[in-house]
């Protein structure tokens, strides 16, 4: 009786699940997204979505056509609607597959918008979308976010691709924080943070191979600078030289590099040291019913250029520089938090670390938090030490040189 | 059901009931209550349920070869037993719910959009009712599976989620107070509370009882350690914010993790791993339900009520996950309220009853 009643119930079983077509999408039906750019739109309120969709026969090779491609790997289409999801939507007007973002590399987002708008929309969006990486990358533009999209950059076939490995390499400049979607939405959901985003930009770097004698005629991306932001509108944009402060915050490099002056007589002639070790660390205080900070960073750098002819040894020049290393670094810190403290806003996230250490404090006084963040006093101690020359046992010195 | 099963067994049973709705949407709803400290309530939870845990064995040591129901009938009577087996089969029906609600909106919301609801309904009544018909060694030999399924599925998240753990998160400790965090742990006890109830059901089933509390304790204990993680790496990986952010937090863990450049979106594989453990847990409760509702109807095989059951348990579920506030309003508002008072209180009636009438429960036939 048992058995007579399993079979067929198994069978009926099989019919559900082997049917097999419920919710298919085959991929030759999917518009595989690489980038997208958000721009405020035309009409006031409307936001324009562009997409960089790769043509997947086309990006296997990047010289000439394959026999059923037409030579161009990326297929960017622009749509506008009152929201994001509306103007995605509205790409299928013009989209012969469905949009499909489970290879969204970067989500670009113009200034305008970011600015006048806010990014409310963009976090909730992109974190409801279960499509969606979270490690996409989140950028912001003072060009148009179209236009970035739309920018082939480097080597790679598709601009996307290009943009996502400029940050696999930014570490070696170090001049933008990697904030992706996960680390924007935290930051975002946090009341001790506000939300950073590096900045990309067009810039006329690349040589046409069509006219190579015309240099910087091609638009590159450079991912340089920082935009910050204060609860979801954008505030202001910190230079390169700015961001160098507040990646030690935000987004600690693995190795950085750091140019100074080796000679008294010619400020031209540089020392350049790459860190290679370092222990950075934020200590909050409460004194006095006002909150302030001790910062202490301690590196441990390589000599690996030294345009100083000198006959001192390669210790005594090492020993030297380090006292220019630690100036140069504190200043970069201090900096970044005069920055913040004059915009009021806690881009470095203090407010996050105070809230660590002083939970209770913190509660009393967050809802103040942007004006006593200005007059809190921060202490900076920086120490540095050059481990290595690097291969040459004494500097690199003509014959001629006499002692600098 | 004549045929048992072995103590590690009945471990790795324990161990899966208590995980797969308290790595994701546990720790989600705790996260909403008490932000960074839900690592501390998982603590404090596993501890509540190891207790809890050793007190059901207790009970059910005073006669090995008797439910925690059929206990109750020979101290009060079958018409009072029969009150307890009703509440039981309450208890295992909202549990079911709650796991119905965990397996639907994983693969729902995360791979499966465009599918039906009623067919992740089937799956979740027609897979659990087979093995169910099979008996107890099935789901119990499908649970060691799921006990190394549970394995993989932390190693993969370590891997892929390690590198961008930031302790600091999990700071400050007892931010929202110390009783917030203790009453936070309701929500998780909820989870052990299915552990212990199937215990109170199944430990006559095992065979050796002398290392019935070594086995329910370490399962609860062992179980307790890999859930643990979860809650760290949230916190940690995601921020507490983040957490409470979701209704699937660990989902949200799960696509955040990469391994190196090119391996990254592998939650398929971990949902796979997962699945098995979801799996078990809704057998088991299928089984348990049959099992009071048999006692309900004074029916010696529960074979015989198993098709109704898993109806109600299938048709009840359905009915909740259709709408998402709807389930997740009454699993963070009314389940612990509809759970605990049942899990605490029938062991803790078995146990009193047990000493206060000793003699009569020894000459039980």
């Amino acid at each position: 009786m048992h058995k007579q009643w399993t079979i067929p119930f198994l069978l009926i079983l099989c019919v559900f699940g082997l049917s097999g077509c419920t919710g298919a999408v085959d991929i030759n039906d999917l518009a595989m997204v690489m980038a997208v750019g958000l721009d405020k739109g035309d009409t006031p309120g409307t936001v324009t979505v562009t997409a960089q969709i790769a043509r997947p026969s086309d990006v296997v090779g990047q010289t000439g056509a394959p026999a059923a491609g037409t030579g161009e790997p990326i297929w960017t289409a622009t749509a506008t609607g009152r929201s994001i999801f509306e103007a995605i939507r509205n790409l299928g007007r013009y989209s012969s597959r469905r949009v499909y973002w489970g290879h969204n590399k970067v989500i670009v987002i113009g200034e305008d918008l970011a600015r006048d708008e806010g990014i409310n929309d963009v976090v909730d969006f992109f974190s409801r979308n279960h499509e969606l990486r979270m490690r996409t990358w989140v950028v912001v533009t003072p060009d148009k976010a179209s236009q970035i999209v739309a920018t082939k950059t480097g080597l790679e076939v598709v601009p996307g691709n290009s943009i996502d490995k400029l940050f696999h390499f930014s570490d070696l400049v170090a001049e933008a924080p990697k904030i992706d979607l996960r680390t924007m939405q935290a930051s975002y959901l946090s009341d001790g943070s506000e939300v950073v985003l590096p900045v990309v930009q067009t810039r006329l770097r690349g040589v046409s191979t069509d006219n190579p004698k015309e240099f910087g005629s091609t638009p590159q991306v450079e991912l340089s600078g920082t935009a910050y932001f204060e609860k979801d509108k954008l505030k202001g944009t910190l230079n390169p030289d700015d961001t160098e402060g507040l990646m030690w915050f935000v987004d600690p490099p693995k190795t950085r590099v750091v140019v100074i002056p080796c000679s008294s007589s010619n400020p031209n002639q540089t020392a350049t040291l790459e860190i290679r070790h370092y222990k950075f660390k934020v200590v909050p205080q409460y004194v006095q019913g006002r909150p302030a900070f001790r910062i202490q960073l301690n590196v441990e750098c390589n000599l690996v250029e030294l345009d100083c002819p000198t006959k001192q040894s390669h210790q005594q020049v090492m020993k030297a520089l380090e006292a220019s290393v630690e100036a140069n670094l504190k200043k970069e810190i201090s900096d970044a938090i005069e920055a913040s403290k004059t915009n009021k806003v806690d881009f470095l996230g203090l407010g996050s670390r105070f809230q660590d250490r002083y939970p209770a404090e913190w509660q009393r006084i967050k809802s103040n938090w942007p004006e006593l963040l200005s007059t809190a006093k921060v202490n900076i101690d920086v120490s540095a030490h050059i481990r290595s020359p690097v291969l040459l046992s004494t500097p690199t010195v003509p014959d001629s040189a006499g002692d600098r | 059901m004549t045929t048992k099963i072995t103590t590690a067994m009945f471990m790795a049973l324990v161990i899966n009931l208590g995980f797969a709705k308290g790595i994701g949407l546990t720790q989600g709803i705790m996260a909403r209550e008490s932000e960074n400290d839900i690592w501390i309530a998982t603590i404090l939870s596993v501890l509540q349920g190891a207790v809890l845990m050793l007190i059901t064995v207790w009970v059910i040591r005073r006669r090995p070869d008797m439910t925690i129901l059929e206990q109750f009938d020979a101290i009060v009577g079958k018409w009072i037993g029969k009150v307890m087996a009703l509440l039981a089969f309450v208890f295992f029906l909202g549990a079911y719910i709650a796991i119905l609600i965990t397996f639907v909106y994983h693969f729902m919301d995360y791979f499966l959009p465009e599918f039906p609801v009623w067919m992740f309904v089937l799956a979740a009544v027609a897979i659990p009712v087979y093995a169910v018909f099979h008996g107890l060694e099935v789901t119990a030999r499908i649970a060691v599976l799921g006990v190394f399924s549970i394995v993989a599925l932390n190693l993969l998240i370590m891997v892929g989620s390690l590198k961008d753990v930031e302790l600091d998160r999990l700071l400050p400790v007892f931010e929202t107070g110390f009783w917030n965090t203790v009453a936070t742990t309701r929500h998780y006890d909820t989870d052990w509370a299915m552990a212990t109830m199937t215990a109170g059901m199944i430990l006559p089933l095992v065979n050796d009882t002398k290392s019935w509390a070594k086995g329910a304790v370490g399962g609860v204990l062992y179980g307790g350690i890999l859930v643990l993680l979860w809650p760290i790496l949230e916190c940690g990986v995601l921020s507490a914010p983040q957490t409470g952010h979701y209704i699937v937090a660990c989902m949200q863990m799960a696509r955040s993790a990469q391994v190196g450049l090119f391996l990254h979106r592998y939650e398929m594989i971990m949902i796979a791993f997962f699945g098995i453990s979801l799996l078990v847990q809704l057998m088991l409760l299928i089984f348990c339900a049959s099992l009071a509702g048999s006692h309900v109807m004074g029916m010696k095989d529960y074979r015989g009520v198993v098709i109704p059951v898993s109806l109600i348990l299938g048709g009840s579920g359905y009915f909740v996950v259709l709408n998402h506030n709807r389930a997740m309003s009454l699993l963070t508002n009314n389940w612990p309220v509809i759970a605990l008072p049942i899990a605490i209180g029938l062991p803790l009636l078995g146990w009193l009853l047990g000493l206060m009438f000793k003699k009569k429960l020894a000459a039980a036939a």
